[in-house]
């Protein structure tokens, strides 16, 4: 496991032959994808594409009707502990972020090591502040003051929560980072410092698969993947991505 | 150092600490065989049929002295709260002081618990089956009444001083305005009622107010323990069907679940509505009919005897302060132990699927289990005391605080536990972060409501407790010093009302926070 952990080779995912079924027509169809270490794939296509199934069967989230999906060279876990262990390896930033309202800055951040504590530790975890230095550590890589540790999440600025939520998952330390339309929703600004952020803490060996409504803010990826009606329609560097293509891909939507 | 919101639901569970280190002390050695034997036959229920006709027959009475019950409550408890509304008061005479009164004079009957409202009739008019439907409609009615006002008292008046300013007349203008904005909340909260009122009237059977109370008791007392898993099961199905109805009921006429009834819900399907309350009154009156209740017969009441005065100070010369401090003792532990005990059992089980299903079960079968049957069990084992009782107590309540905990966890904090589940964290982890932060407040906010009902029910197993106010006061209802009981039934009304008071300062701490 340590040999895979550090390996830059080893490819952090892999998705063979996917298919998810869906009510009508299947939401994901014969899906192949690799990631390794070190990409940062936009993922793009028209909503209803299947992107969000896309991230939801890489997380573990969903469990796929076909097909195989591979963490770090080892195939998915039957056991729940060995399921666990594989997906502390793999973390996502939400779209509405996911950050617990009720509690402290340090708790939420905390809640990215809770996979690894002990429930004593966990249950301490909602006495007293844990782990400050470390805590105080990935704001401050987040280029936020470490005053806030003691901050309800109510208190906080929408850009400040979606930095604490990247905190977390620095705090959880995982290779493959995912990420659901972060972008959505956000204003101009605070979109672009968010990407920014995401493509700067997932240098390899880490790896970064996003997933994009709009096909605008591909610079600084080092691939681009095209989704529509859950199948690949084109994956290549974001440079040779051509206008026809990126049309193609929204034909007869209502977008970009 | 604060204890963070998940960890709130918890820290009641620290009251099975000193129990846990307590009870073996209670064990008097005897009777484990005899628990055996109960859990047994569990699995082999008697299929009598003699037994199951008489069983069934004891569910028809209780049943129908529910139902009376409940109906008359709902009505008292309506006309009470329109009339101590202080917003009905204000628009109608200016003055809010009649509401004021009525209110305060409505906090006695209902400081006072069924049980005790159904011995007190039993002594004045004698046996019959009015009374257990009376000692439900009095206290469930003044509670109805307190609902009903402060449902009223919520409502934004705007739509009701324009009407009054347009000339429209008073009353008119009140039903307009204010009936449809209270029918949501009125009808979610009277089928709780309901189902409150089906568990009151077994647990006056078991006093002897007829039904399938006493059916049970009288089981479980010669050992029949297979006679007595008949007359569980069946009550567990009747009960069960009884909540799906009312969540259904509930769900399709859009009113609000009970962990939010601080929330909007409409109102749909008005005329199904009224037609379901029309087809009601035959239903009423035929099992009425069927019942023998006979209301003239209340009429027919033996006067109480003369108090001596001699008999006044025997009466205040009982050991008051202890009697006070062992019933507080002994609501705190069982609520603690309710409280407390639904979540840490929840987060126990959470690994595994079944799991929640098996609580479930356990907890509908504290929900119809009435307290005096569970203590008479414990008492196979343990010596009576506070902590029997308490424990006997904590069960019931146990299976109403839990049932309502799973309702609010199904609702609450999913997407936070799905992220923390995806991130490698375990179910337990997962639901005491994910979904205990989301409903804390709102689950202790109805622990300490819960709480002082708890205080209420103390004289339920005031025998087993063998201490406190209840025992006293069962006491001397079979001794007929009614000069004790008015002291006690005094002190009982005090202390739910401070009670009361408490716990609605703490509520509305813990949600306007």
């Amino acid at each position: 496991m340590a040999h895979a952990a550090l390996s830059l080779t080893q490819p952090l995912l892999e998705l063979r032959a996917i298919e998810v079924a869906g009510r009508q027509q299947p939401r994901l169809k014969a899906l192949d994808l690799t990631v390794k270490p070190g990409e940062r794939i936009a993922l793009l296509g028209p909503s209803g594409a299947g992107k969000s199934t896309l991230i939801a069967v890489a997380n573990g989230l969903l469990e796929p009707d076909r097909g195989a999906v591979f963490w770090c060279g080892e195939a998915r876990a039957r056991s729940t502990r060995g399921r666990r262990r594989q997906q502390q390896r793999i973390g996502t930033l939400w779209q509405d972020l996911r950050l617990i309202e009720e509690l402290t800055v340090q708790q939420n951040l905390n809640c990215g090591r809770l996979a690894q504590w002990s429930w004593p530790k966990a249950l301490l975890n909602l006495l007293l502040p844990l782990e400050s230095e470390a805590c105080a550590a990935v704001l401050e890589q987040m280029d936020l003051s470490a005053s806030l540790l003691n901050q309800p999440i109510g208190a906080l600025s929408g850009g400040q929560r979606q930095r604490v939520a990247i905190a977390r998952l620095l705090r959880q330390n995982p290779r493959l980072w995912l990420a659901d339309e972060p972008l959505a929703s956000l204003d101009p600004r605070l979109a672009e410092e968010l990407l920014e952020l995401l493509l700067r803490e997932t240098e390899a060996p880490r790896a970064l698969l996003l997933s994009l409504h709009r096909p605008d803010r591909i610079q600084g990826f080092s691939r681009v993947i095209g989704l529509r009606d859950g199948q690949l329609q084109f994956d290549c560097a974001p440079q040779d991505l051509t206008a026809g293509t990126v049309e193609a891909l929204y034909a007869g939507t209502a977008q970009p | 150092m604060k204890p963070a919101a998940p960890l709130l639901v918890l820290l009641p569970a620290l009251v099975l600490l000193p129990v846990l280190l307590l009870a073996p002390g209670q064990v008097h050695g005897g009777g484990w065989e005899l628990i055996g034997t109960f859990l047994e036959a569990a699995l082999q229920p008697s299929l009598d049929p003699l037994v199951l006709r008489s069983l069934l027959q004891g569910l028809g009475i209780t049943a129908g002295m529910a139902l009376l019950g409940w109906a008359c409550s709902v009505v008292i408890g309506v006309s009470l709260g329109i009339a101590s509304s202080r917003l009905v008061w204000r628009s109608l005479s200016g003055s809010e002081l009649p509401a004021d009164l009525l209110r305060r004079l409505l906090a006695i009957p209902r400081s006072i618990h069924e049980l005790i409202w159904g011995l007190l009739l039993l002594q004045l008019v004698g046996l019959q089956p009015a009374v257990a439907v009376l000692a439900i409609a009095i206290p469930y009615g003044a509670l109805v009444a307190r609902v009903v006002s402060d449902l009223l008292d919520a409502l934004p008046d705007q739509n009701l001083k324009a009407l009054l300013l347009s000339g429209t007349a008073a009353p008119a203008a009140l039903l307009t305005a204010l009936g449809p904005p209270l029918l949501p909340g009125l009808i979610s909260y009277g089928g709780y009622r309901l189902e409150c009122a089906l568990r009151s009237a077994t647990l006056l059977g078991v006093f002897g107010l007829g039904g399938l109370g006493n059916e049970l008791l009288l089981t479980l007392q010669s050992l029949e323990f297979r006679e007595l898993w008949s007359g569980l099961w069946l009550l567990l199905a009747v009960m069960l069907a009884l909540e799906a109805v009312i969540r259904r009921l509930r769900q399709r006429w859009g009113m609000p679940s009970r962990f939010g009834l601080g929330e909007g819900a409409s109102g749909q399907r008005g005329r199904e509505l009224l037609l379901a309350l029309l087809a009601l009154l035959p239903v009423l009156l035929l099992v009425a009919q069927a019942l023998q209740v006979n209301p003239m017969a209340l009429l027919d009441w033996q006067p109480l005897p003369p108090m001596d005065t001699q008999h006044w100070q025997a009466a205040l010369a009982l050991p008051w302060l202890p009697l006070v401090l062992n019933t507080l003792l002994l609501t705190l532990v069982a609520a603690a132990l309710a409280v407390g005990g639904a979540p840490l059992l929840l987060l126990c089980v959470a690994p595994w699927p079944w799991g929640r299903q098996a609580l479930k079960l356990l907890w509908a079968l504290g929900r119809l289990w009435p307290p005096p049957l569970t203590a008479l069990l414990l008492l196979f084992v343990f010596k009576p005391g506070v902590l029997t009782a308490a424990m006997a107590l904590g069960f019931h309540n146990l299976g109403i605080l839990g049932r309502l905990l799973l309702e609010g966890a199904e609702v609450s904090g999913e997407a936070i536990e799905q992220a923390l589940l995806c991130g490698g964290c375990g179910a337990r982890i997962a639901l005491l972060y994910g979904r205990y932060s989301a409903l804390a407040r709102s689950y202790i906010a109805y622990g300490a409501y819960r709480t002082d009902v708890i205080l209420r029910e103390t004289v339920v197993v005031g025998l087993v407790a063998g201490t406190g106010l209840g025992s006293q006061l069962t006491e001397s209802l079979s001794s007929f010093a009614f000069d004790q009981l008015l002291l006690l039934l005094g002190a009982y009304a005090v202390l739910t009302l401070l009670g009361e008071d408490l716990s609605d300062r703490a509520r509305h701490r813990l949600l306007q926070q």
